[in-house]
């Protein structure tokens, strides 16, 4: 079902395809963009500035979006990908405080900078497979015949598109630019742009690397780091839109963990018959995980950035401390980002937990998988990112707890009576809109749902043979869930609240964008090749030396019959010497002066012009007695 | 004789107008307006209709001739619309300098000059029109006549004759080995039968001729003159310059080696390794130095020192996709870099602010000058749908599928860091334009809001951003249709 635009148009057209993923994708954008739009209406009630500039960039996007999401080769992925990324960054800077211009600076680079990745990763896919049609890559890809470069290719867009996804080491402009752009917007930021990464990951990756071992692995180790990371940070921070923008982060992670997964099992699906069955169990069952953690995580990541969006409003203020106890006794604020918390957290009969326990399982059957087929050490590398996986789920839990007793049941110090007076904390249309939002946790929390979404999306349907609430499968949701209350209990409330303050004990200098790539792009390689430039710039001055050199040369040129003049009048001529002084030997130049002012005789010039003729006639002489010869 | 006319009409009328301007003391830019309608029409006719034409014969060898092929055709067209585009500009921007009459007349002048670069049909008439355009050009970088305005002009005059004299080196080689016939043959005209045998020699002629024709097109090491000339000369100038006349260098080079030598004789000698060595430090070394550069038009003259070698490595590459890309290059740059210059003019006609420092807010003062500037700044980029973008897809794949080992990848990643240093050079000044937040600068702050003065939200006038607006609308174009326009370069290779 491809439909070309125009095969006039840039590199042979622009390429549109629309399957099961891609509907739901554009379904969902859709979604969110109209509720978020309702949203708005009350949000910029009071901030009026620059609103028709919004707008209009809110529009832009949801176009460039919609034209990835149903992009069907690579070409047009990225054209709209590049657009997408242009006309974001206006909401990230869209509050034009110190902060946000620094976020967005870095927003904006990251995205040229993966631009820039994506861009080689193509020019190397188009130039070895021959190809860019995401339908035809595996083919293409398998055909290749130059399995390093392909490789190579892969990883760049990987590395491209992780820039938008937040993955891992490029993840570093989320946690900064979600809390600064307006609510609305941190939501499709985090919902949706960070899927349209994700997107042309999936679309890469699967099917076209399919069987490439090593691919998968590199997705699943970048994935666990992204998952472990974020959900740490999150664990730390006290500024709520930070939180949830770590949150996406982790999220991320889990999503990434789903495709590299399934990448990695690939590579045995075709080998012996247990290991072989087994691995394309698994493969399944990732692949449904991570596309409904992917709609999942866009709808709680709508919701809570929208209630989060209430305290921005009401309050101005999103710090943890301040906003303390403003949930109290407001349900219309308290049932969605409950609902929203506890899908993210996995909560079985939620919507985080069938895709959790989906990921989680074929993270399980993986490992099986490997160890019926010899590879011990893939094996227990993958028992260890199981860990971590259901660690980082327990993480999850833990900071939605953190964000829910501190909102909604502890109280504000001094603060508590006027926050209690401020209600209703929003109109009519907003607490529709954000509770029409939520109530799709627990609706996409029942697996008949959720499976005939799945197999909507994926195309094969896992959930005849998978049981969510099977205690296999309880039991794992439940120990990340005892993890997270451990955490909450032990790390959160021991360690993280000061005097009844949180505090953010993650030290501030670890920061990767100040540790290192901000040092690093704008100090050390401006100076270390600002200097190269410089040398290089000059060097062709340098030649500058050519017009003394020159001078010189024909100075002495010039200079050089005086000189055998005067050199055969004091040998062969016997010029007498004049008693009054003596002349130094070689010097030239004085003796040359003093023949000008003494009015040298005629004679000796002329005695010495016979000579030289002499000279030259003999000379014309034996070059002709010796050619005659 | 189409070809003909279009050659001296601008000349003649450029000289005819300044005297006509001179003696009345008439200030009026109808007749210039006019002139440079008419040149527009004939070099569409020249285009469409003309055939070849030889003015005179000094030898059965040597002959003074005209012809319009497709290559000479594409560099025709873009260097008219430019060319129109700027002078509309410039008729607002001379307001600010004096003598705009001596200005226009070698303007007109060189436009004659550059109609004959493209016309040229063999490798004498173009070193003819091509010194033509440095003479005509040096009174527009000192237009200003200053100290260092003179010297700048003298910097620019000695760079490029020294630069085409190199050149004239290789006419003289290509002579002496070419066939009984020396005009534009795609694939050369060398006799191989003569130059057995002295192939080292005639490389060493290649190469330097390549470094004096390069001097136009700022590749290293004869780069020295653009940092100097471009920020001194009035911007209109700049923008001439950049946008064309270094074209006229990459023109002489194309006909020099794919239409005179033949991209065979030198495909895998030392001449071609050391040619994308020059272009791709050159790539390198101008964007770096663009990226420290605090005054906007030195910026943009190290600017279009490496992004004119973006060109000159896709004809290194001596393939018919690396001439692809490059074309594509020639067609995005012109438009983009003339553009950007003629921003960073309006810039100092209205506030007299030179400083990229100094632009912080000039968005809410010039709204559509900073657009056009983020626009041109996208292509140059090369980030979709704009011309940068293909023009840089077709270097890069013709680098990757090029069978030249380390150079095939070293060459589109060095293209890539120095787009980055692009981004980083050009979109902090609309980053901060736009969206300055309280920090105003100092030089805009004490400014009123155009809207009280002029009524319009835009503080220069509607003849400035125009022109602007036309030449991002051909980036776009170049973007959007311009590899189909690539079918017509089929067979040079």
């Amino acid at each position: 079902m491809t439909t070309f635009l125009s095969e006039q148009l840039f590199i042979g057209g622009l390429h549109f395809t629309a399957d099961g993923f891609r509907i739901v994708y554009g379904l969902i954008a859709v979604w969110m963009w109209a509720l978020t739009t309702l949203f708005s209406f009350e949000y910029f009630r009071h901030e009026r500035a620059h609103l028709k500039r919004y707008w209009f960039f809110t529009a832009a996007t949801f176009i460039a979006t919609e034209g990835v999401m149903f992009s069907a080769d690579l070409m047009t992925s990225f054209v709209f990908f590049e657009i997408l990324s242009l006309t974001s960054f206006v909401w990230v800077i869209h509050e034009e405080t110190p902060e946000a211009v620094r976020a967005a600076k870095t927003y904006f680079f990251i995205a040229v900078i993966g631009g820039l990745i994506l861009f080689m990763g193509l020019a190397l896919m188009a130039n070895t497979a021959g190809t860019l049609y995401y339908s035809e890559l595996h083919e293409a890809i398998a055909n290749s015949g130059q399995p390093k470069t392909v490789f190579a290719a892969g990883i760049c867009i990987l590395f491209g598109f992780g820039a938008k996804a937040g993955m891992f080491p490029l993840h570093i402009w989320l946690p900064k630019s979600h809390p600064v752009a307006p609510s609305p917007a941190s939501a499709l930021l985090s919902g949706i742009l960070t899927k349209v990464g994700i997107f042309g990951i999936l679309m890469t990756a699967l099917p076209g690397f399919l069987g490439d071992g090593t691919f998968g692995l590199i997705v699943l180790l970048l994935g666990t780091i992204t998952m472990a990371l974020g959900a740490l940070i999150a664990l730390f921070s006290v500024n709520l839109k930070r939180t949830l923008a770590c949150s996406s982060m982790s999220q991320i992670g889990f999503i990434l963990v789903g495709i590299g997964t399934a990448v990695l099992v690939s590579a045995l699906s075709g080998s012996g018959e247990e290991s072989g069955a087994l691995a394309s169990e698994a493969m399944e069952l990732a692949h449904s995980g991570l596309v409904l953690h992917m709609v999942n995580h866009s709808l709680i990541k709508l919701t809570l950035f929208m209630a989060a969006g209430v305290f921005v409003m009401r309050l101005h203020m999103i710090n943890l401390n301040d906003i303390r106890g403003f949930g109290r006794g407001k349900p219309l604020l308290m049932i969605p980002f409950l609902l929203g918390a506890l899908g993210i957290s996995g909560v079985p009969c939620f919507n985080g937990y069938i895709s959790k326990t989906l990921l989680h399982e074929g993270l399980v059957l993986a490992r099986e998988a490997f160890a019926e087929g010899g590879a011990v050490s893939t094996a227990s590398l993958l028992h260890g990112i199981e860990w971590i996986f259901l660690i980082s789920g327990g993480c999850t839990f833990a900071y939605m707890l953190k964000l829910f007793i501190c909102i909604f049941i502890e109280k504000h110090p001094q603060k508590q009576a006027e926050y209690d007076a401020a209600t209703p904390c929003m109109n009519r249309l907003s607490a529709e809109t954000l509770l029409t939002s939520s109530l799709l946790m627990p609706l996409l929390g029942l697996p008949a749902i959720s499976g005939r979404l799945a197999a909507l999306m994926t195309g094969d349907d896992v959930f005849h043979h998978f049981h969510a609430f099977a205690f296999a499968n309880l039991k794992g949701g439940m120990m990340s869930l005892l993890i997270g209350m451990l955490v909450y209990l032990v790390i959160i409330r021991r360690f993280l609240i000061v005097q009844g303050r949180y505090v953010n004990r993650w030290p501030a200098k670890l920061d990767l964008e100040d540790l290192i790539y901000r040092p690093l792009l704008l100090k050390v390689l401006p100076k270390a090749g600002g200097a190269l430039a410089r040398f290089v710039d000059g060097l062709p001055g340098y030649a500058r030396i050519i017009m003394p050199a020159a001078h010189f040369i024909s100075r002495f040129m010039a200079l050089l019959p005086d000189g055998i003049m005067i050199f055969s009048r004091r040998t062969f001529l016997h010029e007498r010497k004049r008693q009054s002084e003596e002349i130094a030997p070689g010097q030239l130049r004085t003796i040359r002066e003093r023949e000008k002012q003494a009015a040298i005789p005629v004679v000796i010039n002329f005695s010495f012009a016979i000579m030289m003729m002499c000279l030259g006639i003999l000379i014309i002489f034996g070059v002709i007695l010796l050619l005659s010869l | 004789m189409l070809i003909l006319l279009a050659i001296l009409f601008p000349i003649c009328s450029g000289i005819a107008l300044w005297y006509y301007h001179k003696r009345t003391g008439k200030k009026g830019h109808g007749l210039y307006t006019a002139a440079i309608l008419i040149t527009d029409a004939l070099a569409l006719l020249a285009i469409l209709f003309a055939g070849p034409v030889t003015l005179f014969t000094f030898s059965p060898r040597v002959t003074f001739s005209f012809e319009l092929d497709v290559i000479g055709k594409w560099f025709l067209v873009i260097a008219v619309i430019v060319y129109t585009c700027i002078l509309f500009y410039s008729f607002v921007y001379m307001k600010i300098q004096e003598r705009e009459s001596s200005f226009l007349a070698f303007y007109f002048v060189s436009l004659g000059a550059m109609i004959g670069v493209c016309c040229a049909s063999n490798m004498v008439t173009i070193y003819f029109a091509f010194e033509l355009t440095t003479f005509s050009t040096v009174p527009l970088v000192l237009h200003d006549q200053t100290k260092e305005a003179v010297a700048a002009g003298l910097k620019f005059l000695f760079y490029s004759i020294g630069g085409a004299l190199l050149g004239l080196f290789g006419v003289f080689f290509l002579y002496t080995y070419a066939g009984n016939e020396v005009s534009f043959v795609p694939g050369g005209v060398l006799d191989m039968t003569r130059t057995a045998g002295h192939e080292p020699v005639l490389y060493l002629a290649i190469f330097l001729a390549i470094i004096g024709y390069g001097t136009k097109a700022g590749m290293f090491p004869m780069h020295g003159w653009l940092p100097t000339a471009h920020p001194i000369a009035p911007a209109p100038a700049s923008a001439l310059l950049s946008g064309i006349i270094t074209k006229s260098g990459v023109l002489v080079i194309i006909r020099f080696i794919y239409f005179s030598i033949g991209p065979g004789f030198i495909r895998g000698s030392w001449t071609q390794y050391a040619w994308l060595a020059l272009a791709l430090i050159t790539v390198l070394m101008g964007s770096m130095m663009a990226f420290q550069e605090e005054i906007f038009k030195k910026r943009l003259a190290y600017s279009s020192i490496s992004q004119i070698s973006y060109v000159m490595f896709g004809l290194a590459l001596l393939s018919q996709g690396g001439l692809e890309g490059g074309l594509l290059q020639v067609m995005q740059h012109a438009p983009s870099k003339a553009c950007l210059f003629m921003c960073a003019g309006a810039f100092i006609y209205r506030y007299g602010i030179h400083d990229v420092k100094g632009l912080r807010g000039i968005g809410k003062k010039m709204p559509i000058v900073l657009w056009c500037l983020t626009i041109a700044a996208m292509s140059l980029v090369g980030i979709p749908p704009m011309g940068g973008f293909i023009s840089k897809w077709d270097l890069v794949l013709a680098s990757l599928s090029s069978d030249m080992g380390v150079v095939s990848v070293l060459g589109p990643v060095v293209l890539l860091i120095s787009a980055l240093l692009t981004a980083g050079y050009l979109f902090p000044i609309m980053i901060d334009g736009f969206f300055p937040g309280d920090h105003v600068s100092d030089e805009l702050a004490a400014q009123p809001d155009p809207k009280m003065e002029t009524g319009s939200s835009e503080a220069v006038p509607r003849m400035m951003w125009i022109p602007l607006i036309f030449l991002c609308a051909v980036s776009l174009f170049i973007g959007l249709f311009g590899n189909r326009l690539l079918a017509l370069f089929g067979g040079i290779v």
